[in-house]
């Protein structure tokens, strides 16, 4: 009777202990650092020639597409400020809801020198992801 | 212009009809609350009917409030906030009608809605009952509805009242329209059905918290809630596949999943729901996990909510959006208080809930329902530990990290490929303790002939992997070496998932031969259950085989529902290898007149197109798609180009997706240039994605299961102590 229970108990802590080393070791290997673009240039050193992720807002008039060679660049602005980080991504659809402006999450090697992201992955403002608390602000637009 | 003016003067009353309407919900959910308690308390049968009389009115209440919201919708009455935010004028009807849960407060009141709604049932499904269980069971469910309303009341600061006006008589001359993206159909009704599944789970948890209470602790609630907690999880599955398929349809990132904040938290409660109907059936059978089945299906209801409070509060975006309103201790404290509720009837009721047996040996059908249970559970958490990373980084080293894609596909490959051997395992061990016997007689052709599959497509994945877009070598290293890891994880997302080995100068696809055998495991050991049970049929009935399979079904719907759904599991397994694995992906700039190559084909584009459609215009593209110089396919990928814009972009990809048998292939286009008939140029990028229909035709494979499973109809039958 004990020694069932001992195995029962082996095989539980077995299955737990593997289970946390999967998720310790897939956070070890794949987390990356978050930043805004005005944190990722104060951390320019530690982040440079990193996988990063950096978002904020879509500098207005910075967007260029360049059809012919598949490239899109275009600068990440602070949310409520002005340093930017430019971004270029090759060989990758310019992304739906890509506006002047709008909120994008980027997702790519940091190149401090040149301030420069080469993302592997520019995301706007998901659709299926519904907006945050509603404040009253949107109201006042109407008075 | 009568109409109009009717309509107007309804307009003037309707919000604050549905304004009232939910006012009195209160009342009525509170005297709901108070009556029943009274009429359990002291046996009186007058109370308990006026409070089941209560629930019914509730329902009745909210369905006005919402009634008047979509009247709102549907006769543009800009005066209300909430229309203006999420409609407009221009709108299609049934995009008017679906904006009801386009945002926050409408939701909020189309979930507590359909609550209502299951509230209702639960009275109507039990009005001949002879017992009170169901009477206790209504009680949770109203203390949820409250919640609700109290949310839709606007009393919370940071969500207001759906049916509010802007103040001073102020009408906007026009909504703001929902995101043309939303506008397709599979997205119109891929929220409400989540929220439908989501919802529908609330009844099997309050028949667990109903049970506690009444102290009536045995299989009763689980047989009496099955059909709900069956419900829920189909509807999960479809709610899930839609959200999955709109992606992939309009998106134009070739994919179904991508391990979004969002998609999670509608996975999260799927995966407890699938480990609750495996752990119910030890119980049922062996009256073990009685606590565990109570936990489990308390967790499953709180993962609900927790999933609207994360996907709602941008709390994933920013650990701050925790502080800027009260909503997150409004939900953070039901969710605590609910679960410390159930957690002190457990208590309460500790030596009713004591199992009956236990754990013979670990190599017994009970052992396989465990992990069954600790793997699908262990998931759960894993994938919630990942989704919260951003605020727990955020949290104790105050710099925000996040986990990518290939964090998920890594992790979930192990667990994945264990569950899928245990789909197979599970039906055919024996209960108790594996005996040589059962071992030669069930395990030796499945394993057997698994085998031989996996030999047999070595060749084939080998060859497979040297084409497919993932460069092996980039695959190698990230087995191999952490470091470099990151550099391939965000560029080869897909490789991460089927993972190769190498040997020396040769590489095998590892992960994909462990899924080959174990599907082929589980479809010959799931095929023998089938054989023997319909030869044993036939053979009674003194009938041909198909109709001891067709007697067979009839016989224990619940039991060969549950084996079809199994093989949908495997088919889904396979769809899933291959696209994700073995996809090829080309992207390239092109003029009119270039060709360009994907694994066997070859695109040309040929012209463009220009169509109008109502509130927007189509821009495409005409491809001709050979294989070994011959036509196979004219494919037409498009851009649309929307003229009313709401809060969102104005245009939309939409992908051109040809079928040749399981594959597809897929063109998703960057924005058509004015140019383009003179030398412009025009971004394209091609998918071939292998197996991918056998995504859905698995999922369809799973809901006709589960039809045919929620079929059959159990009553409880109290079994002899001894069981």
């Amino acid at each position: 009777m004990k020694i069932r229970r001992l195995k029962v108990l082996a095989a539980s802590i077995i299955i737990l202990t593997a289970m946390v080393l999967l998720v310790v070791s897939g956070i070890r290997q794949t987390s990356v650092m978050h930043f805004s673009p005005a944190g990722l240039i104060a951390n320019a050193e530690t982040a440079n020639d990193q996988n990063i992720q950096v978002d904020g807002v879509i500098s207005e008039g910075s967007s260029t597409w360049d059809a012919a060679n598949f490239k899109l660049t275009f600068a990440v602005r602070e949310r409520e400020g002005t340093e930017t980080v430019n971004v270029i991504y090759e060989d990758n659809l310019k992304p739906d809801n890509f506006n002047d402006g709008g909120s994008v999450f980027v997702e790519g090697r940091y190149d401090a020198e040149n301030n420069r992201v080469v993302a592997t992955k520019v995301q706007t403002k998901c659709a299926s992801k519904y907006e945050g608390v509603e404040s009253d602000t949107d109201m006042e637009t109407y008075e | 212009m009568l109409i109009d003016k009717i309509v107007n003067s309804i307009q003037q009353v309707t919000a604050e009809l549905g304004q009232a309407a939910i006012w009195l919900s209160v009342l009525s959910a509170i005297w709901g609350i108070v009556a029943l308690s009274i009429g359990l308390r002291r046996r009186k049968p007058d109370y308990l009917q006026s409070g089941r009389n209560a629930v019914v009115a509730t329902f009745i209440l909210i369905s006005v409030a919402t009634g008047t919201l979509i009247f709102g919708f549907v006769t543009d009455d800009f005066s209300l906030r909430y229309v203006v935010e999420v409609s407009s004028a221009a709108q299609p009807l049934l995009y008017k009608i679906t904006a009801l849960w386009g945002k926050m407060s409408g939701s909020l009141l189309f979930w507590l809605w359909v609550l209502t709604f299951c509230g209702a049932i639960v009275v109507w499904q039990n009005r001949k009952a002879k017992d009170t269980l169901a009477d206790y069971s209504l009680i949770p469910i109203v203390i949820v509805e409250l919640f609700f309303i109290v949310l839709v009341t606007g009393l919370v600061q940071g969500i207001y009242n759906p049916l509010e006006r802007f103040p001073n008589g102020l009408v906007a001359p026009d909504g703001q329209g929902m995101n043309p993206l939303l506008q397709t159909p599979s997205m119109a009704f891929h929220p409400p059905t989540l929220y439908v599944g989501w919802i529908s789970l609330t009844v099997p948890f309050a028949f667990a918290v109903g049970s506690l209470a009444s102290g009536r602790v045995s299989s009763e609630w689980i047989l009496r809630s099955r059909r709900w907690t069956l419900f829920s999880w189909i509807v999960l599955t479809v709610g899930i596949t839609l959200g999955g398929h709109w992606a992939y349809q309009e998106l134009g990132w070739g994919g179904y999943w991508a391990w979004d904040p969002v998609e999670n938290v509608s996975f999260l409660p799927w995966l407890l729901v699938t480990a609750f109907l495996h752990s119910v059936m030890i119980q049922e059978k062996r009256s073990m996990l009685k606590i565990w089945n109570i936990l489990l299906i308390t967790l499953a209801f709180q993962f609900t909510i927790l999933g609207t409070y994360i996907t709602r509060s941008g709390i994933i975006d920013s650990v701050h959006a925790f502080a800027q309103s009260d909503i997150s201790w409004y939900f953070l404290g039901f969710i605590l208080v609910s679960t410390a509720g159930v957690i002190g009837l457990v208590v309460y009721r500790w030596q009713r809930l004591k199992s009956a047996n236990r754990l013979e040996s670990l190599l017994s059908r009970e052992s396989a329902f465990v992990l069954n249970n600790w793997l699908l559970v262990g998931l759960t958490l894993i994938i919630l530990w990942g989704t919260l990373w951003p605020i727990v980084s955020e949290a104790i080293q105050d710099k925000k990290a996040a986990v990518p894609e290939a964090f998920f596909n890594q992790v979930v490959v192990i667990p994945g490929l264990l569950l899928l051997f245990l789909t197979g395992a599970g039906p055919i061990i024996s209960w108790k303790k594996i005996t040589p016997n059962n071992f030669r007689r069930m395990f030796l052709s499945p394993i057997f002939i698994g085998l031989i599959a996996a030999a047999v497509s070595l060749p084939i994945l080998a060859f497979r992997a040297s084409t497919a877009d993932v460069s092996l070598d980039d695959a190698v290293v990230q087995v191999s070496n952490e470091v470099q890891v990151a550099e391939t994880a965000t560029t080869n997302i897909f490789a991460d998932m089927w993972n190769f080995l190498t040997f020396g100068e040769k590489s095998i696809p590892v992960y994909s031969l462990l899924c080959i055998f174990a599907s082929v495991f589980v479809l010959v050991a799931i095929f023998n259950e089938f054989y023997r049970g319909a030869k044993l049929r036939a053979k009674r009935q003194t009938t041909n085989l198909l109709k001891g399979l067709w007697l067979l079904i009839l016989r224990n719907k619940r039991r060969y529902g549950g084996y079809i759904i199994h093989i949908g599991i495997v088919i889904v397994y396979i769809g899933i290898m291959g696209s994700k694995g073995y996809f090829q992906l080309e992207s390239k700039s092109l003029q009119l007149g270039d060709s360009m190559t994907v694994g066997a084909y070859r695109f040309t584009l040929l012209d463009t197109y220009q169509e109008n459609h109502g509130n927007y215009d189509r821009l495409g593209l005409i491809f001709d798609v050979e294989k070994d110089e011959k036509h196979v396919a004219t494919m037409k990928p498009a851009r649309h180009y929307y003229f009313t814009t709401g809060q969102g972009d104005t245009d939309t990809i939409e992908s051109a997706i040809h079928s040749i048998g399981m594959n597809d292939l897929y063109i998703a286009l960057g924005d058509i240039p004015p140019n383009i008939r003179n030398g412009g140029y025009v971004n394209v990028q091609i998918y071939h994605n292998p197996l991918i229909k056998l995504v859905w035709i698995g999922i369809a494979a799973m809901v006709i299961g589960g039809l045919v499973a929620i079929a059959e109809k159990q009553e409880y039958k109290p079994r002899p102590a001894t069981a």
